[in-house]
């Protein structure tokens, strides 16, 4: 373990990420305390709207007269929280299911990897969407809708991983020496399949932010007065270009959040690879 | 090579019905009532109830799905609840506009990010390798709409050298219909006008496009040309005392090339995703920006449709790239 | 190591071409024969089908009506009608044609085609039909003679003639040809065009809601002697987003923008060489619908503690940057059958705040969550959503704003059950009568539609607005209206915010544009393009 963290801290994109995601979860966890003015979430303050950055607004204020900065900060909490769950959920159901296909084979893992095609067969934004529309628009709606497109992704890697293991010498042996199913699979082939699961957990997050973000873009996903980062960039479309602070902070933030997932991601990719690893 | 790409074709039809079955459910099940969406505003209980007669709403699902494979077989997706118009002729006319874009995009994500990947690669873990990592990194993260906004504001406002909007001007005729395909038809019908108003403006829209392919690219041409580093054919050459730049152009990419050709197919999900974004801010008339219209106005027959012609290319795309990895390396044509 | 660098200096070095290909400032409408709409289109271009505020530029330079609006304010002048008699007892109408008027495909307008367009309107019983449903059937439209159309209503109904404009006059020979199994040629239509107006629709190049082209009609019946220089060609290249709209405007690519640019835009534009901005006053009213069904909106002191919880000076002055005048009644203050002494309700949380209390001593559910549905699409109406919540917010009341498409918000008003607890719309002109706002938002023999979505249920307005309807003098009428908005004022059914100015982006080289609330501008006749 310290020797990957070791190996973790020699790639430096990678540590720019881990720094980048640390900071992220701080701001989310102590969010209020940051914030200059935690109440602007849902207040209105309408002598002072759209105001260019300031000593006493740093980012400027947005078109109801709020704080950028605290919108920012408090809209940390909810892209995490919504890219965790939105990765838990996906999780849940896609492990379970590529390990039974990968480890029990015939008919049920016939139907199980063509149900994930079926859904990979289609673009994730685009069926996100539809469900979304469909479930009546709201952040439940788009955290369901994400979750229920993205756990193809795990049960494809899970499944490669367990067909792999489960016809290696040692799955052979365990099974020889009279193993149980349960024994097998929950603590032998799971944690090598741990890896790959972790490393597209990790870029899931910040592609699920992404998405999410564009959701609310489109008026699918958080709904007003929630300081969600998409949807305050898809309200300030119609104040651009002249206010430019009103998109660009909470577009930064995106961009910072997304990229030290997907460095992270990325580097811990290196590591675990082990194609990779024989380079380094 | 006939029999490999049929055996593929049969392998995605299942995959396809699925995502026809998936997506019925879905439209069919969840309440939502396409009947009042479809008479209008003024529309009496009455005229609600013969609308849903008309369109079959009121039949047992099962056979309203036969029903609509039936015709869907016979390529008729039934007509918009607000157009009024044939859905197979509103994706014939959206769909090359689409390729189009998508192609362009790809086209430049490919120029730019395998050297790109390739020099990251040769520089590994050296200071090019880690700024390229994380500009590439910054190419998927960044907001594509705010970035699109930034591009119209310099070339088309500040500049002047592109234009802001559309496909076409709104003062050029188009040429005649040929294809479908604006670029082949104004080529075809000899329109030199019509193809330099096209070319100039797809520039900002494809390259707004390309941004998330090309930091995929990247990523997947230097895991790859590391990956073939590592191969003894490489050590083997630098002791013959190949100089290293002839050795990596010449056959380390053509060995590690073959892995991004694969992941070709996977980014054009992200393309398409993308192409929502895109086509809606640069007006570009797609079928992206058709699927978000029909999703959002809840347009039962466009949303079907569009979302199986949608896995259909998807599809195609896969076959097409597996049939490229396999002319790169035949070995593979003769798998299962 | 100079290879990588080289080709990635060769690829780059392509693109830096292609841009450079572009000599400056290719993209420009400067074509002085073409006027370019960035405005939105219609979901399909049949003007019995649609009847919305995109459809006017459809409607208004495609077709013809018997009657049509013109000027500021609205004067109802005859058009492919001479003139016109009605019986004393306002039953029977008659309307003498004009002749000589020819159809784009050049066969001569008579009555049967009149009677032909009015029949279809009501068979096919979508949007422009609500005025004429009640009071109409097929067969109660008749042609006496060539010229001559004659209706003969059910019951007297006064707005029918302020109605008429609404239907365009269609020609029966083309659509008849497209007909399949007696759809009235429904599927046809929507992408084509049958109409005798200033302008032919060019089918071949129509995309929904994406190109639409018209080309001059020369052969149009009022000639062009009033314009010299006329538009050629209108090309609506609607642009979906409002910040890519303002800059097409400005860097000359559109002409027009739509009319509800956002007032923090204005300036921007006043300030361009190439744009302005133009504001005319129309009749258009901003509304907050309350649900009465649903508790605690059928108790009156809740629904006026939210009538006096909506900051309506911060709205029009602040956020709208005073483009709106205040209108505390429900319709446009510039019409007649307005009480004028009638004292509307102002922003007082204090006051919202007793009625409030008074409320919940009555057992009214002041605490539970509500709902407010805007169009995602309406950048205000989502500001007056996020107004509106956070000044509950203060009283205690948590309001969540749910952003909806026009389309299935409408669909959603059809019960009471579905109707949302609040949400925000516009009533345009669509005739100008109180019978288009108080009518048939306040009559409950509307209830079903979304014009009547607040489900208000008074007996004695009933009786007076179904009076005023069934009367045929405004002497008459006035007097009741201004009876039953006091009474309506007093229920405090719904929250009415203002009357609007449009505001619309203009290029410089429009010149001749008549404005007229009916259309907002959208009629294209008298414009020309200068160089």
């Amino acid at each position: 373990m310290s020797l990957i963290l070791r190996k973790l801290a020699r790639d430096v994109p990678a540590v720019i990420g881990l720094t980048i995601v640390i900071v992220v979860l701080i701001i989310a966890v102590l969010g209020p305390l940051l914030a200059p003015y935690p109440e602007d979430i849902a207040a209105s303050h309408l002598m002072r709207r759209l105001k260019p950055p300031s000593w006493a607004y740093p980012f400027g204020t947005d078109n109801l007269g709020r704080d950028i900065l605290s919108r920012v900060i408090m809209g940390a909490r909810g892209a995490l929280m919504v890219a965790m769950t939105v990765v838990s959920i996906a999780m849940a159901i896609g492990v379970p299911l590529g390990l039974i296909a990968g480890y029990r084979g015939g008919w049920l893992s016939e139907v199980i990897m063509r149900v994930t095609d079926a859904v990979l067969a289609i673009p994730q934004l685009v069926l996100a969407l539809a469900l979304a529309q469909l479930l009546t628009p709201s952040l439940e709606s788009a955290m369901l809708a994400l979750s229920l497109t993205y756990w193809p992704f795990f049960t494809r890697i899970v499944f490669a991983e367990t067909r792999r293991l489960t016809s290696s010498l040692f799955v052979d042996a365990l099974r020889g020496i009279g193993a149980g199913t349960a024994r097998i699979v929950f603590l032998h082939i799971l944690p090598n399949a741990a890896s790959p699961i972790i490393v597209r957990a990790t870029i899931g997050l910040g592609f699920t932010i992404l998405v999410a973000a564009v959701l609310g873009f489109l008026g699918m996903g958080a709904t007003p007065p929630a300081p969600d980062w998409g949807l305050s960039i898809a309200e300030s479309r119609t104040y651009l270009p002249a206010a430019w602070w009103y998109a660009t902070f909470p577009g930064l933030a995106i961009l910072l959040t997304v990229m030290g997932f997907n460095l992270l991601g990325d580097g811990l990719r290196d590591l675990v690879d082990p194609r990779l690893r024989r380079s380094r | 090579m006939l029999g490999f790409i049929a055996r593929r074709c049969g392998l995605a039809l299942p995959s396809l019905f699925g995502l026809l079955v998936v997506t019925f459910i879905l439209v069919r099940v969840v309440p939502h009532d396409s009947a009042a969406a479809m008479a209008g505003d003024a529309a009496t209980p009455e005229q609600i109830a013969k609308l849903t007669k008309e369109a079959g709403l009121d039949r047992p699902i099962v056979e309203q799905f036969v029903l609509y494979v039936g015709k869907v077989a016979r390529f008729d997706f039934g007509e918009s609840a607000f157009s009024r118009r044939e859905v197979s002729l509103d994706i014939m006319e959206r769909l090359p506009a689409t390729l189009t874009l998508t192609f362009c995009a790809l086209a430049i994500s490919i120029t730019i990010g395998i050297p790109l990947g390739v020099f990251a690669a040769l520089r590994h873990n050296q200071w090019p390798d880690y700024v390229l990592r994380i500009v590439s990194v910054l190419g998927v993260a960044v907001a594509a709409f705010w970035f699109a906004i930034m591009l119209q504001l310099l070339f088309s406002m500040q500049l002047g050298w592109l234009p802001l909007r559309g496909e076409l001007s709104a003062t050029m005729s188009r040429p005649e219909r040929v294809t479908g395909f604006l670029l082949f038809d104004s080529v075809i019908t000899g329109r030199w006008d019509a193809l330099r108003d096209a070319l100039h403006h797809i520039v900002l829209p494809a390259f707004t496009l390309s941004l998330g392919g090309l930091a995929s690219i990247v990523r997947f041409t230097r895991a790859g040309v590391l990956d073939t580093l590592q191969n003894d054919f490489v050590s083997y050459g630098r002791a013959m005392g190949y100089r290293r730049s002839r050795l990596v152009w010449r056959y380390v990419l053509r060995n590690s090339v073959t892995a991004t050709i694969t992941q070709i197919g996977l980014l054009f999900g992200g393309l398409i995703a993308g192409g929502v974004v895109v086509e809606s801010i640069y007006d570009y008339p797609g079928i992206c920006s058709y699927t978000v219209q029909a999703i959002l106005t809840g347009d039962n027959q466009v949303m079907l449709a569009v979302t199986l012609m949608v896995g259909v290319v998807y599809a195609a795309v896969n076959i097409l790239t597996d049939l490229v990895h396999g002319l790169v390396d035949p070995r593979l044509l003769d798998k299962p | 190591m100079s290879a990588p660098l080289k080709l990635g200096r060769r690829s780059l070095g392509g693109i830096a071409t292609a841009a450079m290909l572009a000599p400056g400032r290719t993209t420009l409408a400067a074509d002085p024969s073409t006027y370019v709409s960035g405005w939105a289109l219609p979901f399909n271009l049949d003007p019995h089908q649609v009847f919305d505020v995109p459809m006017q530029g459809v409607m208004l330079n495609a077709y013809d009506g018997l009657y049509r609006y013109q000027n500021d304010p609205p004067e109802i002048v005859p058009w492919l009608a001479e003139s016109h008699t009605v019986s004393e007892d306002g039953l029977v109408w008659e309307f003498k044609l004009r002749s000589g008027v020819k159809f784009h495909d050049g066969s001569e307008m008579t009555a049967e085609d009149v009677v032909y367009s009015f029949r279809r309107v009501l068979a096919l019983a979508l949007a422009p039909a609500g005025a004429f449903l009640p009071i109409l059937t097929q067969d109660r439209i008749t042609a006496p003679s060539k010229m001559v159309v004659r209706f003969e209503l059910k019951v007297p109904y006064a707005p029918f003639f302020s109605a008429i404009p609404i239907v365009s006059i269609v020609n029966p020979r083309v659509i008849q040809a497209n007909e399949k199994n007696g759809d009235w040629a429904k599927s046809w239509l929507a992408s084509n065009g049958a109409g005798s107006g200033a302008y032919k629709i060019i089918p071949t190049n129509y995309r929904p809601l994406e190109l639409l082209d018209m080309e001059i009609n020369p052969d149009h019946f009022l000639g062009w002697s009033h314009n010299p220089k006329p538009v050629k060609r209108i090309a609506y290249r609607p642009v979906k987003e409002t910040s890519t709209r303002v800059l097409a405007l400005l860097n000359g690519s559109i002409d027009c923008t739509d009319t509800n640019l956002p007032g923090d835009q204005v300036e921007r534009i006043n300030a361009s060489k190439v744009a302005y901005v133009q504001k005319d006053v129309v009749m258009r009213i901003f509304i907050i619908r309350m649900n009465n069904t649903k508790p605690p909106f059928n108790n009156l002191n809740a629904r006026k503690a939210f009538a006096h919880a909506f900051n309506y000076s911060g709205f029009i002055n602040d956020i709208l940057g005073g483009y709106a005048t205040r209108d505390p009644y429900p319709m446009p203050d510039n019409l007649w059958g307005i009480p004028k002494d009638a004292k509307g309700y102002d922003y007082d949380l204090k006051k919202a705040k007793e009625y409030m209390a008074k409320a919940i001593a009555e057992g009214a559910p002041m605490k539970r969550p509500f709902e407010i549905h805007v169009q995602s699409d309406n950048d205000q109406a989502l500001q007056s959503g996020q107004l509106f919540q956070s000044d509950l917010a203060q009283i205690g009341i948590n309001l969540k704003v749910v952003g909806g498409v026009w389309g299935n918000m409408t669909a959603n008003t059809k019960t009471p059950e579905t109707t949302p607890d609040m949400w925000v719309h516009w009533v345009s002109t669509y005739f100008v009568d109180p019978e288009n706002w108080v009518g048939q938002m306040y009559d409950s023999q509307f209830h079903g539609t979304w014009k009547a979505s607040c489900y208000y249920k008074n007996a004695e307005v009933d009786g007076l607005l179904r009076k005023a309807r069934s009367s045929l003098t405004q002497e008459v009428r006035a007097p009741l209206y201004e009876q039953a908005i006091r009474q309506i004022m007093a229920d405090s059914p719904d929250i009415w915010v203002y009357n609007s100015m449009q505001l619309q982006g203009l290029n410089k080289r429009i010149k001749g544009r008549k404005f007229c609330t009916v259309g907002q501008g959208s009629e294209m006749r008298t414009v020309s393009l200068e160089t």
